[in-house]
């Protein structure tokens, strides 16, 4: 049996990022808006401090298969519930840089995207105002014109001020952290109050994430979130031109058909594409959106590693936030700098560390076991220094998400993600290693190690393009293929660039959100 | 909704607590096994190898209740385990890569020194875990053996300095927004 439930203007496949603004943005329109999040509600209370709690804000939906010499870490790298990846995210919150956009046309890499910096601007403007970002712009050498940022920078505690010397000392620079973290009280949320317990979700609400601020406004202005919402397809007209809405699955084990104007596909870069591929039919054999065959193509994630140091000096390791609170950009526009390598990089530097965890303090030296443990961990929770490399991707066609031959309990097939890091990326990565050495011996550590090199972040997929030929949607995520369909999130980006995606995400959603409201299917 | 000025509060957060009776009775894995709870998924063979490693691995886990806390966690449904390997894209359910690790740990074990791991003298067990990170196990069966050590270690670690205690131990300060609960 189904439920049929009443047409209504927007559904939103997914909480967190892009579909929180379209959700605010449609609704402040005076649409009737449902949002479908497939993972569980939440409030503050929820959100308790705790490594081991945090867990339950990661992917708890259907297993993705991972292949590939370096996996985008789906399962690490996803949210779950409402508010989707932002619930844990670091709130590090910088800008892609002019020539991201254009590496194609610059170095003969990846992809363009259908859009220039200049044009995303003003839309980087809006969103910095609306959730309020800390950071200093006139320290930020590297930075692409904008806005100030509305509110002071963080404080940098020990290990960010040893750090921030190294650089110094080899004549590199480091910039305040820009961060989606209140230093003040600002618009109703209260100021940070820096103890490190960010990717734990953020109780008070200085962090900004989709729950603190857009999914606030869309509730406000009336949308509905459903949660445990499993959407296994996206059903179109019988023509196969329009799309008309979706099957989903409540907790209750119930089916429902939602029917709606226009669907946004906000559900991540991985399921995004899955349910794309999982919904073909007789008028879309390669599955939705896919006449270019590209959906799941080009899957992108940033390499990135951990640099660890142990210091005489006291570090404070356990204060800030846990995205850090410097960073440095110095070469980041020349993407063709190493010999044999390709690319850009940043530090975050100076992230906040606890003791246990994957990115914790005892992980980061699995070497270390029995009787000397407790001993490496004591000295560490005091003197211990990190600083994270976020390097670029380049958009593949081979690195993609198909569908598995295995299927969920609702019978859709489950993802397969495939990704290798080419070799001139992996140069570059060795390259940025050899720099965090030299950093952390120029900072006085008195001995360094580097932890695990791993995905972080997951892009593409669904990449955005001029050419139908050549990309799924155009630069507002409106499908090629059928124009009441959006597609919302990294996902859409044609390039990975070198920094966290999250502000490029929210940007982009603005942009189309307020696109569709224009031009109205 | 975020303008409360109690700004670190004590929930009733039940973290690592392992339930007795449904709602009238919470204790810690520490207490769990002090009292010799019955575990709910692993056998006795089973557990007292977890222990053994875990112990070797990350000294005072088995006190903490490293294993009744695994165990607790592989009983419950999938979603709501707080285990680290929920990050690590192994599929669920989690309890077969528990089984047929400590199966084939049994196995090596036994083929290497005659012993199951809880029978081993020190010096044997401190052979056994260099054999697992060095991965130097012929004819392992099981999920990785080095992967094993990881994740066991890991598992050991959030048990023993995860918490309000284990990070006093460290002599840092613990910090909660939200504590997580207190009956450990």
């Amino acid at each position: 049996m189904v439920n049929l439930r009443d047409k209504v203007d927007l559904l939103v496949v997914g909480s967190g990022a892009a579909g929180s603004v379209f959700a605010a943005e449609a609704s402040a329109a005076g649409k009737q808006v449902v949002l479908l999040e497939a993972g569980p509600a939440r409030t503050p209370d929820d959100l308790v401090s705790s490594q081991l709690w945090a867990r339950r804000l990661k992917w708890g939906g259907a297993h993705v298969e991972e292949e590939g010499n370096h996996q985008v870490g789906h399962s690490f790298n996803a949210g779950w519930g409402i508010g989707g990846s932002t619930m844990h995210h670091y709130g590090v919150w910088p800008r892609l840089h002019k020539n991201d956009f254009q590496t194609f046309t610059e170095f003969g890499q990846g992809l363009d995207w259908p859009l220039q910096y200049d044009e995303l601007r003003p839309y980087y403007d809006r969103i910095q105002s609306s959730i309020g970002l800390s950071g200093d712009a006139t320290q930020e050498r590297w930075r692409p014109p904008g806005e100030p940022y509305p509110m002071p920078p963080v404080p940098v505690f020990g290990q960010g001020r040893l750090l921030a010397e190294g650089f110094a000392r080899l004549d590199l620079h480091t910039a305040p952290l820009p961060l989606a973290v209140n230093t003040i009280p600002y618009r109703g949320r209260p100021a940070c109050m820096y103890d490190g317990w960010c990717d734990a979700g953020c109780p008070i609400g200085a962090l900004g994430n989709a729950q603190t601020v857009f999914l606030a406004k869309a509730l406000k202005s009336g949308a509905e979130i459903r949660d445990g919402a499993m959407v296994t397809r996206l059903l179109t007209s019988t023509g196969g031109q329009r799309i008309e809405g979706v099957e989903y699955h409540s907790v209750d084990g119930v089916l429902h058909r939602q029917y709606a104007d226009v669907v946004v596909l906000a559900a991540f870069t991985v399921q995004n594409a899955r349910l794309l591929l999982a919904s073909a039919n007789s008028r879309h054999p390669r599955g939705l959106a896919n006449h270019s065959g590209l959906v799941g193509r080009y899957l992108m994630t940033h390499p990135a590693v951990s640099v660890y140091g142990m210091f005489d000096a006291e570090t404070q390791p356990g204060l800030g936030p846990t995205g850090g609170q410097l960073m440095n950009q110095d070469g980041y526009d020349n993407k063709l700098a190493v010999d044999n390598a390709y690319g850009s990089f940043q530090w975050i530097i100076a992230n906040a560390v606890k003791p246990n965890g994957l990115l914790g303090i005892a992980n980061n030296r699995a070497d270390i076991y029995g009787p000397q443990l407790k001993p490496f961990l004591q000295r560490a929770v005091n003197h211990i220094g990190v600083m994270t490399l976020v390097s670029e991707d380049i958009a593949l066609a081979e690195n993609r998400v198909e569908l598995s031959s295995a299927r969920d309990a609702f019978g859709v097939p489950l993802a397969r993600a495939v990704h290798n890091l080419g070799k001139s990326s992996a140069a570059l990565v060795a390259h940025a290693m050899e720099q965090g050495k030299a950093v952390m011996d120029a900072a006085g550590a008195r001995e360094q190690w580097r932890g695990p090199q791993a995905g972080m972040h997951i892009m593409g997929g669904t990449v955005m393009g001029s050419d139908p030929s050549k990309s799924v949607t155009n630069s507002y995520g409106q499908s090629h293929d059928i124009n009441n369909l959006y597609i919302a999130g990294p996902g859409l980006f044609p390039g990975s660039g070198a920094v966290n995606p999250t502000f490029t995400i929210h940007a982009l959603a603005l942009r189309a959100a307020e696109h569709l409201l224009r031009n109205w299917p | 909704m975020y303008s409360s000025p109690q700004r670190r509060r004590v929930l009733k957060a039940l973290v690592l607590a392992y339930p007795l009776v449904s709602g009238a009775l919470l204790l810690s894995p520490a207490q769990a096994r002090q009292r010799k709870l019955p575990l709910t998924v692993l056998d006795a063979g089973e557990a007292a190898d977890l222990e053994t490693v875990i112990e070797a691995l990350v000294p005072g886990s088995a006190e903490a209740g490293a294993v009744h806390f695994i165990d607790f966690q592989l009983a419950r449904p999938a979603v709501d385990s707080l285990l680290m390997l929920r990050y690590l894209g192994v599929p669920q359910p989690h309890v077969d890569f528990y089984r047929s690790g400590l199966a084939a740990l049994a196995q090596h074990s036994s083929e290497r020194f005659g012993k199951r791991p809880s029978e081993l003298p020190a010096s044997s067990l401190d052979q056994l875990i260099a054999d697992l990170i060095a991965d130097d196990t012929p004819g392992w069966s099981g999920p990785p053996a080095s992967f094993l050590y990881f994740v066991w270690r890991s598992d050991g670690v959030d048990v023993t300095y995860g918490t309000e205690e284990g990070m006093a131990a460290l002599g840092t300060p613990y910090m909660a927004h939200i504590r997580p609960q207190q009956v450990w």
